[in-house]
């Protein structure tokens, strides 16, 4: 992608003063800029969704003060967090706490250079991207022991201590249950992956309900390795109900204790891409990234009307069991349905493969790992251990011989790379 | 098995959980947050068993005055058993129509200062039982914002400046009215005053041109004590 911006800004005689290498570090520093507003936006966006979803899992309203419903509330939030003092703890190792907060976000932020967004649109298209995804992240636990040590702070030194063994026993079982999916298709290559997941078929190769051909639905074992990953995953960013590195109520705030200002919002702006990669990791993995889940036109139909459908059952099922009409899911899936069978040009448009899909693919991860947060309760530190080296890795591994068992038996081996 | 009964436990009581939190974030809005300022919760109907007497049931948390109706009788001034209550009048002018209250009572006096001090004010009501008409009550305002956006001034020296922002003056009356009215009848009674010493000059002239006829019999000595 780099290569195909550089070569259309040479296109503009204006420009040919650059030269290759000059037009192509442009186009490097361009996709960095719109990445890193990318990431910015997410974190602001996520932290209002996030604070509205546990409001109304709460019962409660959430911010409601500042722009129309609350909007912009994280605006602000981030504006005060910009111009408040920068306060550096006397005794602090005073480069190391300077340096810890950038190390871990630029090690979620590079993260983002692997993830192939649309067919066309993946910054870095390389052979080994979903290794490279997972070793960049782990540089996270590098910055995180570096804050928490400079601090000069024993809680922050917890926290650091408890969020490197944390991360270092959850890498075992996430790398695990990515690679069974790997095991699949046999490539690293974030977009074979995808492209391997394209088209419809039986649900497990063998029930024969249709279901679009993502990993999720190859085989039961990949089935499992989904919700392995994401426990996983979700224990690998530090997130509810695995926050142990940051728990409120025994550290304070962990390794961000003596944060303030500009470094804090850091440590916030990290905390939500990693989410957001964890999400799209996800989402490319096992879910079909970019892929539609409607193969042609028809399908896109047939799809949209059997939502519809089920949104109706949806509908008589509240009706019947709580007396309360909810009128929203119909609604749209309705016209959605009747949309597509009208329009042949936006039943073509649900079928192509693009932003959309990854967009809606990791929106719902992202729901679900605030659905996590904001209904579990935290994992005391054995127990993380327990769930890590016990429960998640003997799975994963099972998972792994399970799914080379069954491509053998099956014969449903789909090599592409 | 217990290892395996152990992750199928979790597994079901996650999933309980998760439908519990899921089930609250579909369900319409029944949040029991309430946006303060915009909207409140109704005062509550209060009995206290004083008979049917409404305005002794109402919520008491603020006093208040309907300052047009107000006679300038002070009965509630006298009432006040904590003297919260401070009553300026000045009369009218004479033919000068001030109004009527709304019980149709003509207004006679001018109520050039009419001062609750809710700091001392102990919410008895007693003030609004002899009121004749009946324009001083309870209401049940508890939260005493004045409206302008004035910051309190909070002095740690001046204990009674803390006070000033609760104590609410009702009088309409403005200033300079009061100044021309209270000239105009300090002006009045030095003209009485002045009237009335040159009549008791005169009268003591008078008294003078009489007395010494009178005086000279007592001031006279005894003929025959000398």
């Amino acid at each position: 992608m780099i290569d195909a911006i550089a070569s259309w800004m040479l296109q503009f005689g204006a420009l040919n003063w650059l030269g290759e290498t000059g037009a192509s570090l442009v186009a490097v520093a361009l996709v960095g800029i719109t990445l890193f507003i990318f990431v910015a936006a997410n974190a602001i966006v996520l932290v209002y969704v996030e604070r509205k979803v546990s409001a109304f899992m709460q019962v409660r309203l959430g911010p409601m003060r500042v722009g129309p419903m609350g909007t912009l509330q994280t605006v602000a939030d981030a504006l005060k967090l910009l111009v408040k003092e920068d306060i550096i703890p006397q005794f602090a190792d005073k480069v190391l706490f300077r340096v810890g907060p950038w190390v871990i976000l630029i090690s979620a932020f590079v993260a983002f250079a692997a993830i192939p967004f649309s067919p066309t649109w993946v910054p870095a298209d390389m052979s080994i991207g979903l290794f490279y995804v997972l070793s960049v992240s782990s540089v996270v636990v590098i910055g995180i022991v570096m804050s928490g040590w400079a601090s000069n702070n024993k809680w922050s030194l917890y926290g650091a201590m408890r969020s490197a063994a944390q991360i270092v026993s959850y890498e075992i079982p996430v790398g695990l249950s990515l690679l069974a999916a790997v095991a699949v298709v046999g490539t690293l290559n974030l977009q074979e992956l995808i492209q391997a997941q394209a088209g419809v078929g039986n649900l497990f190769h063998w029930i024969p309900i249709p279901v679009p051909n993502w990993f999720i639905f190859n085989n039961p074992f990949l089935f499992i390795a989904a919700f392995v990953y994401l426990i996983a995953a979700t224990a690998e960013v530090n997130r509810t109900p695995f926050d142990i590195p940051e728990a409120e109520s025994e550290l304070v705030a962990g390794f961000m204790t003596e944060f303030s200002g500009i470094r804090w919002a850091l440590f916030f702006l990290s905390e939500y891409a990693n989410a957001a990669v964890v999400a799209l990791l996800t989402a490319i993995v096992f879910l079909g990234g970019w892929q539609s889940p409607f193969p042609d036109i028809q399908g896109a139909r047939i799809g949209m009307s059997v939502l519809a459908v089920l949104a109706i059952i949806w509908t008589f099922y509240v009706k019947v069991k709580a007396n309360r009409l909810s009128i929203y899911p119909l609604a749209v899936t309705v016209v959605l349905a009747v949309l597509a069978w009208l329009f042949p040009a936006f039943a073509q448009w649900l079928a192509n493969p693009g932003l959309l899909w990854i967009a809606i693919k990791g929106g719902t991860i992202i729901f679900m790992l605030m659905w996590f947060r904001w209904t579990f309760p935290r994992l005391r530190v054995d127990q993380l251990m327990y769930v890590s080296w016990k429960v998640l890795l003997p799975l994963a591994m099972i998972n792994l011989a399970g799914v080379a068992i069954w491509m053998w038996l099956t014969g449903a081996i789909n090599l592409v790379g | 098995m217990g290892y395996f009964k152990n992750i199928a436990d979790s597994v079901s009581t996650l999933i309980t959980g998760m439908k519990v939190t899921m089930g609250y974030f579909v369900r319409p809005r029944e949040h029991v947050t309430l946006q303060y300022p915009d909207e409140q919760w109704p005062n509550p109907k209060r009995k206290i068993g004083v008979g049917e007497l409404d305005s002794y049931n109402v919520i008491r948390s603020k006093l208040h005055v309907d300052i047009d109706d107000c006679i300038g009788c002070k009965k509630c001034e006298r009432a006040c058993p904590v003297d919260c209550i401070t009553i300026d009048t000045l009369k009218a002018d004479k033919g000068e129509d001030i109004g009527t209250t709304k019980n149709g009572t003509q207004k006679r006096l001018l109520v050039t200062r009419f001062t609750i001090d809710m700091t001392e004010c102990m919410y008895c009501d007693l003030c609004t039982f002899p009121c004749p008409e009946d324009c001083i009550y309870m209401t049940p305002d508890y939260r005493f914002e004045r409206g302008d956006n004035q910051k309190t001034e909070i002095s740690t020296v001046d204990r009674w400046r803390n006070r000033q922002n609760l104590i609410y003056e009702y009088a309409t009356v403005p200033p300079e009215e009061v100044e021309r009215r209270k000239e105009a009848i300090e002006a009045e009674q030095a003209a009485k005053l002045a009237a009335a010493e040159k009549a008791k000059a005169a009268a003591e002239k008078k008294a003078a041109e009489a007395k010494p006829a009178e005086k000279e019999n007592p001031d006279k000595p005894e003929p025959g004590e000398e």
